[in-house]
């Protein structure tokens, strides 16, 4: 048992390094006072930060990618709340239908769902559009979201809620005060998930956007196409560490393992 | 006036039936059980009495009135969950308080009524902990005074002791009766524990099969079970297969294999019937008074009492002697069996399983 935990310990560390070591080198470089990549950087400057003030594409890409991701993980959310409590509460008939529909965007492979978005858009004259985007962000965070709930529901007791009616609460009453506040940290969870799957999507989005709706993922690939200077480093370096604040955030408030785990309930 | 009564209720699930034709009445301020082997349909019959199932047929009156179309949270029924179903994001008095909110009960009236319930069931001090932090008994008891703050006509328990270890679940058990009987609330439980029934019940209704098959005192439904299921399922007993020869006003002729017993006056006709003798009435006497003799297989030590397994010609007897501190007879020795004649029960005999 020993010898496995001191092996399971290194296995853990190599990995942590081998996910981190990208992360050091984008940081790393986004501080190099020249004019090209390079590492380790030859100086620390602020240079390629201020660059990108005056680059109000990046700004405004930025500024796409965080309302995209708010409205679709929002809507996401709002869908699969309902969809886990049927899918968690019981057998009904179609459940299994229904459950492998909402996780099939993850069985498509995301060149093939792009190709499809664009077809389907460009059909309702919706192609490149914001909500054409929300759409099909929606589509492909789903499963994420879905997953995440349901884990809390499944681990919820049906008695709970037939408690709560039983002292007198109407259903809307036991869903606001005694569901959703027992499955909140699987719905906020979920949230998170799909807002950081939907706010770094390329492969699909590259497909749907269009110059005024452009994503920050988009971006930063269509300029690294061009130039190789560091202002692609010092936008990733803002981007990790507006997730990493967000990520602490949620783990004050609700504790990470536990809503990436799934484990749902007190 | 009977509060609750239940008339040829019927649940069924595609082709089981889980409660069949269950007829039951339960009285102002009585305490009742429901008993049953696991499946038998109890908690299925609770269900339709608080309005989480629909029954298939028959009726469910609440004091009079029929509950077909009220809907589960208009019925007013205080109910304790098997696993408690706390609120897990509220404290013990936001649990306790959440029907009272509910009935729009205003602020000073509901503290009153939530102080009230928490001193009812002896959690006073822990109003502001969460249900987590809580052992077994404590959840228990914050369930209880949950369905008590309401006032309800009528409190359902299923199964509310069974999540408890032993000894916590026998203190339990008196503390359920003083809060019941404090309370003075009329009281349906559902159990499988026989024991749990007796201690608590003022009558018992035992279940099988989603068939009601007796209901009595728990006294009564012990000492006279109607049925060899009654019999074997409360308490231990012996069952004796044996042919009923004849029937006078003060008795009976009975035989097993080659041996006569003498049994008590009966309404069972002549034919194959079932004796019922509980191994507690069942005495050691010297060879010239034996109704049997036999040889002790096994012997069980369970601290008040003995338990003999002693081998017979009527089959295997169960014999239980209390631990009085005397000499008990060792395995293999052989022992002479009496009993009085009035404590054996001649039942219809089983049909052949
Ligand atoms: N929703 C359901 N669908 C189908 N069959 C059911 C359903 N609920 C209960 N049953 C069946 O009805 C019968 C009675 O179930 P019930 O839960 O009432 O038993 P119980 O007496 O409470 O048993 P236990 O002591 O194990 O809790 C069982 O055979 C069960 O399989
Ligand atoms: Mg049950």
């Amino acid at each position: 048992m020993r010898r496995n935990g001191v092996f399971a310990k290194l296995f853990s560390l190599v990995f942590a390094l081998f996910m981190l070591a990208p992360l050091v080198v984008v940081v790393g470089v986004s501080f190099t006072p020249e004019g090209f990549l390079e590492f380790p950087p030859s100086g620390i400057s602020l240079r390629w930060f201020r660059a990108i003030l005056d680059n109000p594409d990046f700004i405004d890409a930025a500024i796409v990618s965080l309302q995209l991701g708010v409205a679709s993980a929002t809507i996401a959310t709002a869908i699969c709340i309902p969809a886990a409590l049927a899918i968690g509460g019981g057998r009904f008939p179609g459940r299994d239908a229904l459950q492998a529909l909402f996780l099939s965007p993850l069985t498509v492979p995301t060149v093939v769902l792009g190709i499809a978005f664009l077809r389907f858009l460009s059909t309702l004259g919706l192609n490149g559009t914001f909500w054409g985007l929300v759409f099909c962000h929606v589509v492909i965070i789903v499963p994420f979201v879905l997953r995440l709930v349901l884990a809390s529901v499944v681990g919820l007791d049906p008695s709970i809620a037939r408690a709560a009616t039983s002292l007198g609460a109407p259903s809307l009453t036991v869903f606001r005060r005694i569901t959703l506040p027992a499955i909140i940290p699987g719905v906020v969870g979920g949230w998170v998930l799909a807002f950081i799957t939907s706010f770094d999507e390329l492969t699909v989005t590259v497909f749907i956007v269009n110059p005024a709706t452009t994503t920050l993922p988009v971006k930063l690939f269509s300029h690294i196409t061009q130039t190789t200077d560091p202002l692609v480093a010092s936008v990733s370096t803002v981007a990790i560490l507006f997730t990493v604040a967000l990520m602490l955030v949620v783990d004050r408030i609700y504790g990470l393992d536990r809503l990436l785990i799934g484990e749902g309930s007190h | 006036m009977a509060i609750l009564e239940l008339r040829d209720l019927t649940k069924r699930f595609g082709a089981t039936t889980a409660v069949d034709h269950f007829t039951l009445s339960v009285e102002k301020g009585e305490f009742v059980s429901l008993l049953g082997p696991s499946g038998c349909g109890k908690t299925t019959t609770l269900q339709m009495i608080a309005g989480f199932e629909t029954p298939s047929g028959g009726s469910i009156l609440l004091n009079g009135r029929d509950l077909r179309s009220v809907p589960a949270r208009q019925r007013g029924l205080g109910i304790v969950f098997q696993t408690y179903a706390l609120f897990p994001h509220m404290t013990v008095e936001e649990n306790v308080g959440f029907g009272l909110e509910m009935r729009k009960v205003p602020g000073d009236e509901r503290r009153r009524r939530i102080a009230a319930a928490l001193d009812l069931v002896h959690l006073s001090h822990l109003s502001g902990r969460y249900p987590r932090q809580m052992s077994g008994g404590q959840r228990q008891r914050v369930a209880l005074a949950r369905a008590l703050v309401i006032e309800p006509e009528l409190l359902l328990l299923d199964e509310p002791l069974s999540n408890l270890d032993a000894k916590l679940r026998e203190e339990m058990q008196l503390e359920l009766r003083r809060i019941q009987q404090e309370a003075g609330v009329t009281t349906l439980l559902v159990t499988h524990d026989q024991s749990e029934a007796m201690a608590l019940s003022d009558r018992i209704a035992v279940m099988q099969g989603g068939r009601l098959i007796q209901e009595a005192s728990p006294f009564e439904a012990y000492d006279r079970p109607t049925n060899a299921f009654v019999s074997t399922f409360l308490g231990k007993s012996n069952a004796i297969d044996a042919h009923l020869e004849e029937t006078r006003d003060d008795g009976a002729v009975l035989r097993c294999g080659d041996i006569r017993l003498a049994g008590p006056p009966s309404p069972a006709r002549p034919g194959p019937v079932l004796i019922s003798l509980r191994p507690e009435r069942i005495e050691l006497c010297d060879a010239a008074a034996a109704h049997v003799s036999g040889r002790v297989g096994e012997r069980i030590f369970l601290g008040d009492q003995w338990l003999f397994k002693v081998e017979t010609s009527l089959g295997e007897l169960l014999v239980v002697r209390p631990n009085s501190g005397r000499r008990e007879p060792e395995p293999g020795e052989t022992v002479h069996l009496s009993w009085r004649t009035e404590h054996l029960r001649i039942l219809a005999a089983e049909p052949a399983a």
